[in-house]
Parts: C-alpha cells; structure tokens; sequence
C-alpha cells in the first residue's frame, strides 16, 4: 500500500537524509498551512452571506421609517445573543494575547520563569540527548580537556569534570544560575530551533555543541587551587595587553558531580557562613583597603595631579570639622613628612591618599571609576543595590555574559557626600567599601596595558581581545607600572620581603598590599545561620509599628582580610593578579606570598618572557624630603 | 409550541452558498484527511529518530475513522436531506482531528504510558546520543570515548536499532479508542434524527422537570462510587448528563420567560423566579458533590447566558449582571491566597467565613493560578498535607528541611515542583518551548506533561505546533460559537432557541476556560476541551451536542423556506414583539 512504503522508504532526497528532523518538521508546517487555509475558507464561508439583502419585504410593511423598519426586526433577545457573540470572540482573542505572552516575553522578562527554568525536565532531556562541546583549556589539547564524555563498558556516557572543584564556579551545574557550561552550550528548551526554522536549514544540533577552547591555563588554576587551600578567599589572574583570563578560582568550592544530587545542593545552598556556591572573585563584596590606592592613583594620574605632595604628619589628616582623624597604619607615631606619589605608594601612606581623594572631588574620581568599569553613584541606597555587570565582558553570546557577570563594584561619588566621605574613599574605607577581586584584577590590569587600555576580560581563546575603556595614556601607565613596582622593589616597599624569591628568580614586577577590616555577622555553630536578635519598633504609645530579626553582627572581632594585587614582569606585564584571603590578617602576610607563588609558577609555564628590547622611559627624580 | 416570528433580521437563503452545500464541505474533509496522513508520517519518522517504532496499525485504524465520518456526511445530505450550516460539522471534525493526531503522537512515545518512565527515557535519550556520536565526532575524539574511530558521517536512520510498536490487530479491535468515535458518531446520528422532529422537541419541552429528575438518579450513584472527582481511572462518565440539564432549564424558561418579565424593581414575581432557580440549582448539588467544579462552571455560564437571552427589561438585566458579579467577587475574593489579601487592610478578616466554606481544592486551584511559581508556606492547610507526605516518605529531605530556614525553603519549592505545580509549570515551559510554529510533530516533549491527551491535550498542541497550531484551535473555537450564534438567532420559537444558545455556550465555555485554565488567564479546572479531547466521555457528548445543534440548523432553514414560500400570503398576523 502507498501508505505503508511512505512510512518505511527513507526520506527520498539526500538533503533530507543528513538532517532528518527536517521531514517531520516540514510536515508540521505543511499540516498546520493546510489547516490554516480550511479556517480561512470557513470564515469566508460564514461571513459571505451577510453583506447580501436583510429584510424580506413582506415581513415589514414599507411605508414605515427606515430606522423603525430595522427596529422591527431585532428584538432583545437576538441582541442579546450578539453582543455574547462578540464578548465571546474578544474573550478568545484575548486568550491568543496570553498565548503570546508565553512564547515571546516570558522567557526574557518574567524573572520568575527563568530562575525557575531548572524545573523544566525538558532542558534535563535536552542536556540528556544531546553532547555537548568539550571545553578545552589554554593548550586545546583533547586529552587535557577540562569537560569530556567518557564511555563506560556498558554504553553509558556520562560527563567527566578531571578538574572539578577548581572549575565548578566558572561552569555552574544544571541547577541555580547558568554557569559557562549551560551558557555556551546553550541547553535552554527555548533556545532550540522552531520547526519553521529547521526546514528552513538551521540544524536541530545547534551551533553551540562544537568544541570550546578557554583561556584558562590547567596548571596556573590548579597551582591557585593549591594555594587557597584551607582558606576562604579568590585569586583572579588576566592578561593585561589581551584582557584573557588565565586563573579565577574561589575558595572555597564545590564538586559538580555533588550537586547533583538535590540533598547536596540544598544544603550546600543553606550553607550562609561558608557560601560554597558563591564565587567570591565574581560575586562577593570585600572593602578594599589600600588595594583601592591604586585607583586613586589612576585617578590622580588622569586628573594630571600625579606630582602633587602631601604632608603626612603624626597628628594625622583632618579632613573636616567633626570627623575622625585619618591616621597611617602604625598610628599616630608614623611619620612620613612630605612626600609624593611613589613614596606614599610604596610605604602605603593612608593620609596622602585621603589628601588626594579631597583633592580630586567627586567629579574626577567619578570619572575614573567608570573608566575602569566601577560603578559610580549618587547615592548609597542605590550603590548597594548589587546589579550585575554583564557587559564588561568580551565573550560570544549574551548568555555566557550574562553566566559570568561579575557584581558591580561602586563608589558613592554624590554631591552630598562630604570632604571626610572624599578622604576615606581616598584611602579604600568608606563609600569605596563595595569591591570585588575581579574589579580589583581589572584595575591593576589597566596599569598593566602597556598602551594604558583597559580590555574586556575574556574566557574564550578564540575571541579577538577587546578594549573597555582607554584609562590613561601610555605615559602614565610606564610611570604607574614603576610606582607599583616599589612595592615589592623598593627599600621600604611594604611587599619587599615576601617578593625576595621573585626577585632572586630575575623576575621584575609590581604590586599593592591592602589589608580591610570588616564586622561580620556571628554565625550559629551548628546551623551554619548568622544569630538573629527580634527587635521591637513601637511608636509613642508603646504599640508596636514592626517586629523583624536583627543579625547580631561581631563587633569585638572584626574579620581582617588581606588583599594583594600583582603585575609581572614590570616592562611588559603578561599577569595582572588579584588575590584576597579573609581573615588572612595583613595583606603583606596572607595575600601576597599566595601571589609571589603564582608569579614564580607562571614563570615555570613560561609566561613570562617579557619582550627583549624595551626602552625604558628615562625616570624622573623622586624628590626625597625628610 | 410559541412561535414566535424574526422573520427581519434573518437570512435570505441561498441554498448554493458554500455553508450550505454539502459538496464542497466533503472536499474539505478530503483535504483534511490528506493533512491527518502527512501528520502521522510526521509522527512516525520523528519517533524514529528517537529510537522507537510508532504503530502503523495505530495510524490506519485512526485514519479509518474518516470513513465513517465521510459515509456521516453522505447520510446526512443524502437521506436526510440537511439543509442546515454545515460549518458546525466541518470545524468540529476539524478539531476532532486535530486531537487526534495529538493523541496518537503522545500514545505511540514508549515513556507516556510506560509503567517504568525512567528507563524509557533512558532508552530514547541513548539513541539520540549515539546518532549524534557517530555523525560529529571525528575519528581522534572516538577514539578516546572507546569507539570505533570512523569518521563523522551522517546516518541512515532506518538502520539503526530501534524498539519495536507492540499494538496488534486485536489491540486495535478492543481498543476504546477505537470504539469511542463510532460510538460518538452513532449518538450524533441518534440526537440529529430524534431532535429533528417537532414531536419530540415538544415532548421534551413539556417534561422538561421529570427528565432533570431522572438524570438526577445516576448521578447520585456516581456520587456515591466516585472520589476527587474521577471515576473508572481518569474519566468523568457523568458529563453526558450535561444535556437532560440544559433540556429542562431551557424548557422552564421557555415557559415562563413572558412572565419574568413583569418585575418590581427588577426582580420578578417569586411564584416565576423559584421554580426557575430550583431547576437552575438542581445539577449543581451532585457536581459539587462530585467535586467537579469545572462543570460547575459551564453550567453556571449556560444558565446565565440562556437567562441574558430571556431577559427583556433593562432593570432586571443589570441587577442580574450585578448580582451574578457581586457574587463572583466574593468567592474570588474569599479563594485568594493569604498574601495577596493581606495587601488590602480588613481584607482577611472579611474574607474568613468564605474561605472556610470554600473547599481546599479551590483554594489551591487559586494559588497555583496567580502565584503558580512560589510555593505556600508550610503551614497553609491545603498544602500542610501534601508537604508532610512527602517529607515522611523521603527522610533525608524531612532531615534537611529540619536543619534551617533556608533550606526548608528550598526543599518546599523543589517539593511543590514534583507535586502539585508538576502538571502546570510542565504545560507552561511546553507552551514556551513551542515559540511559533511549534517545535515540530514528534520533536517536542509533551510528554513529560501528565493527562497531555485529555485536560492538557492544547498544551501538548502549543508545544509541537506552536502559537500556529493554538490559533488553529481557538479559531476553530470561535467559528463553531459564530455558527451556534447563528443557529440560534434564527431559530423560530423560543425553546430552540434557547437550547441552541445553550449547546454553544456549553461548547464555547468549556473550551475557554480549559484553554484559559492551561494559559493561565484563568484557575485550572479539571474539564477537557471540546472534540479536541478523545479522553472518555468528551466526546460522546460533544457529538450528541453536535448532532443536536446540527438539527436545530437544518430546521431553521426548513422554516425560512416556508416563511419563503409563504411570504407572498403570510399564515396568519405578525405578532411583531415589544421592542425596548
């Protein structure tokens, strides 16, 4: 029978044979086409007759008025009958509008569905059916892939994560948030094509299930893991000239093929005080400390006030009437004198920086921090709203921006805020005190471009690089380079000691230490919850206006994180590093020996081969006061 | 029987205009017959590709069903002669397939109905996997996943293994999928024959109360076998006893609907309204106790239509509309989730003896409505249960749960998710999947959707045909109401008229709120949609509604040609009716 060898011949032309949803999808059209006509055709067969002739005549004498004629005809109860008729079509065209809804706007604007869409088994179907890509590392080597499929002996195919803990933040997992894997290989049931679309050519395997080779380098990441092992904290490293991101990893982790498991992952989720699912390099505020001189330095260098001194005094810097006195580290005994910008670097004087901030106003730091991708608001209510910065990245697809869009850094840089607010943003504390490693890596970055770029960080090899902003001129960057490059050269360089090694091993390189104190909430030992206090606000009467639960925050034991940022080899840097530990204790301590180690184990992959013949700009004499 | 005449405002006949002439609607069906073969080869090719073998003996005894349906047309135009609009019949075959396609796609997927889902999912994904392996991996990548390393070549799909269709013939023979459409087309032919005659029109317009009572007899019986709303599996058996309700409701009106008119202040006499109200509330007592509130719900948009239609004074209507809204606001108001109320001050304390009085389903039907994606707190009463349930037969969840605040939050919504929200939130991902033209017959996966065939059969249509296969169905909706509507303005006399408004306002109802329901325009209800759904009972009594409207539209054209014919001499005075 016709109908038997139809459904058993394979699909008569070649084309259709290579890509074989195209035949039941080229049927679906061809079905819903034809039924589409057979409704038009009965809509036309209803409606065809109703524009012929109304009354028959006999029916209503013709000698009365014409409205009246019409009158006569209709009763109420056929009017009645009409306007249901209408009621009910707008009523089914308006359900058409909800149809709508669903197909086109749900996906991009109800934020619900989307953070919901790990429900939908569809996409587990999806991740199920289809292979994804195998996402390689810097090398693109096969067999040093970070994700692949492996085949065991009974068929079964599953995913294989070698580095999984080290790499669980950047790939994210099935649940939660997309992460890179769900990014790239774009596993959303709505991303696949349409029937219209398959018959149209566009492939049912959609483009992102080819191969993808990162900028990550395997054994710079695990070197990172090494070193923050046992800690809470992150290390971010970048490319300066390219804006490739060669190491993030954030401690501590967890393992994707755990969190399959649904127990795991909820109580991982639970989890307040360790935050295993949160990257701290892209997702989590730290106030900076002096690590943010380095941005007031930018600002200072863009502003042209790079030669400007400041007294640095043992009575400490007031910045106005009623506030608090800005001292240096050591305290009041710490006297630095008058002294510009190289020496307040190196020894990291707090009262220059606050001096500058002054100096520099709301306008000019403003300007910086956009330069460099901080967000600068009026407001603190609104700079602590937290929004996500997907646009800094150089990446492929929206999606995989949007997977790895680190948490805006701020400043509050509003006309209200007063010269003491200024000083203290100077310095890193204050309205400076939103952070992220990433934003920090990122500055230090721009200092290292040697054309003074900032460029669009990027994870995928293949990218061309791309540049953000350009911050400051080439100049300045060569001069910047030098002042960081005190910090661990130096004679009073407050990293000097810690970067002796690098230095022993012909490395050149630059850095800042910061060290941040911040109150944390008092964590419940055995529920992993901050304890909470109920309070009690009543208005004049007694009666009580709100009840809610306060979390009692430590206030005799402030969390000192230690931060250090790193640029090597100084003439022609290929690292720009961030690395923060919490609760390290000073920068120069906990951060900075985890960066030389980094520094030394980049030197062993071979990175830092800086280019033989640089120039150097001749130096300006750094005027010595006493 | 009151005539009473509209002669103005209805259609001069021209009985070679296309809605009258059988041919051409014949042709139609011809042309949907080809489409239903392109759809199921569709089926058959994608079930392939995922390593399943769909039964073409499933697909022939299917198709088959159009040869009755054709020998249905010939009867009618031939033996009987039909006059009448033959779009009713068109659009609801229309429909009809299209259910049926959507039937057999999801029937023929071994994991719809499989009793161990897990491993038949397990199976098609496999076999997507490896087609996939062998076409695109190149040879070095084979070879570190332990295969053959030959290079990525497309593949023969009709060579590769793939899990055999076990329906037989005698499945076909016994199956009541098989059985169901004859049956339906035997009562359409039954209710078009009987509903034809004036004599029986007249009987039942004057026993409209004895045969409500005797409907009423095995309902009580259903009340007493059936639980939540279901009986024999997932069927409901009664909704046939739909129509003896409509029959007595539109008779009593009919009766009385002069009399209602005389109202004080716009309510009319009670001796007039009570019997009235009594019929009206006499079905819904075994539906409530039945749980079935989805009927409930038609049958209140029937009366109220068939009331709207009778009413002639201004007063009394806007006090109806007035009251009928009053009403609905209150137990809207009252199933509104606990949060929601809290926002308008006073709000719950007012609304506490409604809600006490509604039952739980109906509060939960609310919550998955306008908050579908969040789950209720624990401690809410419809779900305190389900949530208990659940914990106690997972102890490592119950342990989790126990651990803190945040992580008894997330098991809540992950529990939600796997109970009730399953059915909806499943529909809603499908609908978005679909996008436009729908992901494709066989391409989709409406079967994660459980009861796709039945209640949700227009999701699993919004999945694999898209926003064009929806706008195909509520068009169809739309054109089967129009041409009620029609019927129903040019009925004669007045119980034909009412029994036409009301069959399409049980149609036109049913599939609104079902589609709303599934759109979230409106709370779910558990009924099915109209000729789409082959689920049970729908069906029969969709074609028994079918068959009568169908009857009353060859009448109607019988008596305009005679009102034609007649027009010359008319056969007595014109008794033109009171206009306001």
């Amino acid at each position: 029978m016709l109908l038997l060898s139809l459904l058993q011949t394979p699909a008569p032309t070649p084309q259709l044979a290579h890509v074989p949803e195209r035949l039941p999808a080229l049927l679906t059209i061809i079905y819903l086409v034809g039924f589409s006509l057979i409704i038009l055709l009965l809509v036309v067969s209803l409606f065809r007759n109703r524009r012929r002739g109304v009354t028959t005549p006999a029916a209503v004498p013709n000698d009365l008025p014409d409205p009246v004629r019409k009158r006569l005809g209709s009763t109420s109860t056929n009017r009645g009958l009409r306007a249901l008729r209408w009621l009910f079509v707008l009523l089914a065209l308006g359900l058409v509008g909800f149809h709508v809804y669903w197909t086109q706007y749900a996906r991009e604007s109800n934020e619900k569905f989307q953070e919901l869409s790990y429900k939908d088994l569809r996409n587990r179907r999806l991740s199920e059916s289809t292979l994804r890509g195998w996402i390689l590392d810097r090398s693109g080597r096969l067999d040093k892939a970070f994700a692949y499929y492996r085949r065991d002996a009974n068929g079964k195919i599953s995913r294989q994560y070698p580095m999984d803990k080290a790499m669980a933040h950047l790939f994210g997992s099935d649940r939660g948030d997309p992460g890179l894997e769900r990014a790239l290989f774009g596993v959303q049931s709505g991303a696949l094509p349409e029937a219209l679309e398959v018959v149209k050519g566009e492939s049912i395997q959609f483009k992102g299930n080819s191969d993808v080779r990162l900028t990550i380098d395997r054994d710079l990441q695990q070197a990172a893991v090494d070193q923050l092992k046992g800690k809470h904290g992150a290390v971010v490293v970048l490319n300066p000239q390219t804006g490739e991101v060669l190491a993030m990893y954030s401690e501590p982790s967890y393992s994707l093929k755990e969190v399959e498991d649904e127990a795991t992952w909820i109580r991982l989720e639970a989890n307040q005080r360790d935050r295993p699912l949160v990257s701290r390099a892209l997702g989590a505020y730290y106030i900076p400390g002096s690590t943010f001189k380095t941005v007031t330095m930018i600002a200072a260098f863009i502003a042209g006030y790079q030669d400007t001194e400041f007294t640095c005094s043992g009575s400490g810097y007031y910045a106005a009437p009623g506030a608090n006195v800005i001292y240096d580290d050591a305290g009041p005994g710490e006297v630095h004198g008058r002294i510009g910008i190289h020496k307040a670097f190196e020894v990291s004087c707090n009262q220059y920086f606050a001096q500058m901030g002054v100096k520099l106003g709301q306008e000019r730091l403003k300007r910086a921090a956009e330069a460099l991708g901080i967000g600068a608001y009026d407001t603190p209510a609104e700079a602590l709203r937290g929004r996500k910065e997907p646009e800094i990245w150089n990446a492929s697809s929206e999606a995989a921006k949007r997977a790895l869009a680190p948490r805006e850094a701020t400043i509050v840089t509003g006309k209200q805020i007063t010269r003491y607010d200024l000083a203290l943003i100077g310095y890193g504390q204050g309205y400076s005190g939103q952070m992220t490693p990433f934003q920090m890596a990122l500055a230090a970055s721009a200092i290292g471009n040697m054309e003074g770029k900032l460029m669009k960080p990027k994870i995928e090899f293949d990218r061309p690089p791309e540049m953000f902003k350009q911050v400051v001129s080439q100049q300045a960057a060569q001069r910047m380079r030098e002042v960081m490059g005190l910090v661990t050269g130096g004679s009073s360089g407050t990293a000097r000691g810690v970067f002796a090694p690098v230095k022993a091993a012909g490395i050149t390189s630059g850095g800042k230490t910061g060290t941040a104190q911040k109150v944390v909430p008092v964590y419940d030992p055995k529920s992993g919850e901050p304890r909470t206090r109920r309070r009690v606000e009543r208005d004049n009467r007694g009666n009580i206006i709100r009840e809610y639960e306060e979390t009692i925050m430590d206030e005799q034991n402030p969390r000192i994180d230690g931060w250090f940022l790193c640029i090597a080899p100084l003439d022609r840097p290929q690292l720009a590093m961030a690395v923060i530990v919490e609760g390290g204790g000073y920068g120069s301590r906990s951060a900075a020996p985890i960066a030389a180690a980094l520094v030394l184990k980049a030197k062993e992959l071979g990175y830092l081969k800086s280019s033989p013949t640089v120039a150097p700009i001749p130096q300006r004499r750094r005027r010595r006061t006493n | 029987m009151r005539r009473f005449h509209s002669v103005a405002d209805a259609e001069p006949i021209d009985v070679n205009s296309m809605k009258n002439r059988a041919s051409s609607h014949l042709l139609i069906i011809l042309i949907l017959f080809g489409l239903e073969i392109a759809g199921y080869v569709a089926v058959h090719r994608a079930g392939l590709l995922r390593g399943y073998e769909t039964s073409v003996i499933g697909a022939v005894r299917d198709l088959i069903i159009f040869l009755p349906l054709i020998g249905t047309v010939l009867w009618l135009s031939r033996r009987k002669r039909f006059a009448g609009n033959w779009v009713l019949f068109t659009t609801a075959i229309l429909l009809f397939s299209v259910g049926m396609l959507v039937q057999y796609r999801l029937y023929s997927d071994p994991e719809y109905n499989a009793r161990n889902k897990a491993a038949a999912r397990e199976e098609k994904m496999a076999a997507l996997r490896t087609r996939y392996i062998l076409e695109n991996y190149d040879p070095q990548k084979k070879q570190l996943m332990g295969l053959p390393a030959t290079p990525a070549q497309p593949v023969d799909i009709d060579s590769l293994p793939r899990r055999p269709a076990n329906y037989s013939l005698w499945n076909a023979l016994t199956s009541s999928y098989t059985w169901i459409p004859i049956f339906s087309l035997l009562v359409f032919g039954i209710a078009y024959s009987l509903c034809v005659r004036d004599g029986f029109l007249l009987w039942l317009q004057r026993n409209s109360f004895i045969i409500v009572l005797l409907t009423l007899v095995p309902l009580a019986v259903a009340v007493v076998t059936s639980s939540a709303g279901k009986a024999l599996g997932n069927m409901t058996p009664w909704e046939p006893s739909k129509v003896p309700f409509l029959l007595g409701f539109a008779g009593i009106l009919t009766a009385r609907y002069k009399d209602l008119a005389e109202t004080y202040w716009g309510i009319p006499r009670a001796r007039d309204i009570l019997p009235l109200l009594v019929m009206a509330a006499l079905p819904f007592v075994p539906f409530f106790a039945l749980k079935d509130f989805g009927q409930m719900l038609i049958f209140s948009g029937a009366y109220m239509t068939l009331y709207l239609v009778a009413v002639r004074r201004w007063p009394q209507l806007m006090l109806f509309v007035g009251s009928v809204l009053i009403v609905i606001l209150v137990l809207v108001i009252g199933a509104l989730p606990r949060d929601i109320q809290k926002g308008v001050p006073l709000l719950p304390t007012l609304s506490r003896p409604v809600q006490a009085a509604l039952p739980a389903r109906i509060q939960q039907r609310f919550h998955l409505w306008l908050d579908g994606f969040d789950p209720p707190s624990p401690e809410v009463s419809w779900w305190k249960k389900d949530y208990e349930d659940a914990l106690s037969a997972d102890p490592q969840l119950k342990q989790l749960a126990e651990q803190s605040p945040s992580a008894q939050r997330t098991v809540n919504v992950d529990i939600w998710f796997d109970k009730l929200a399953f059915q909806p939130a499943q529909a809603v991902f499908g609908i978005s999947s679909g996008r436009n033209t729908g992901r494709g017959l066989g391409l989709g996966y409406p079967e994660v959707i459980p009861i796709a065939d039945s209640d949700y059969v227009y999701a699993a249509i919004a999945e694999e045909m898209g926003l064009a296969g929806g706008l195909v169905i509520i068009l169809g909706v739309i054109i089967f109401v129009i041409a009620g509507v029609r019927t129903s303005l040019d009925a004669r006399d007045m119980f034909t008229k009412l029994c036409a408004a009301g069959l399409t306002a049980f149609v036109g109802f049913q599939a609104l709120v079902n589609v709303g329901g599934i759109l979230r325009a409106l709370p779910m209800t558990g009924i099915t949609l109209p000729f789409v759904s082959h689920g049970g009972f729908s069906l029969i009594t969709s074609f028994a509604m079918l068959g009568m409207l169908m009857a009353f539209s060859h009448r109607n054209t019988r008596d305009k040609v005679l009102a034609e014919r007649a027009k010359v001499a008319p056969p007595s005075p014109i008794k033109l009716e009171a206009v306001q």
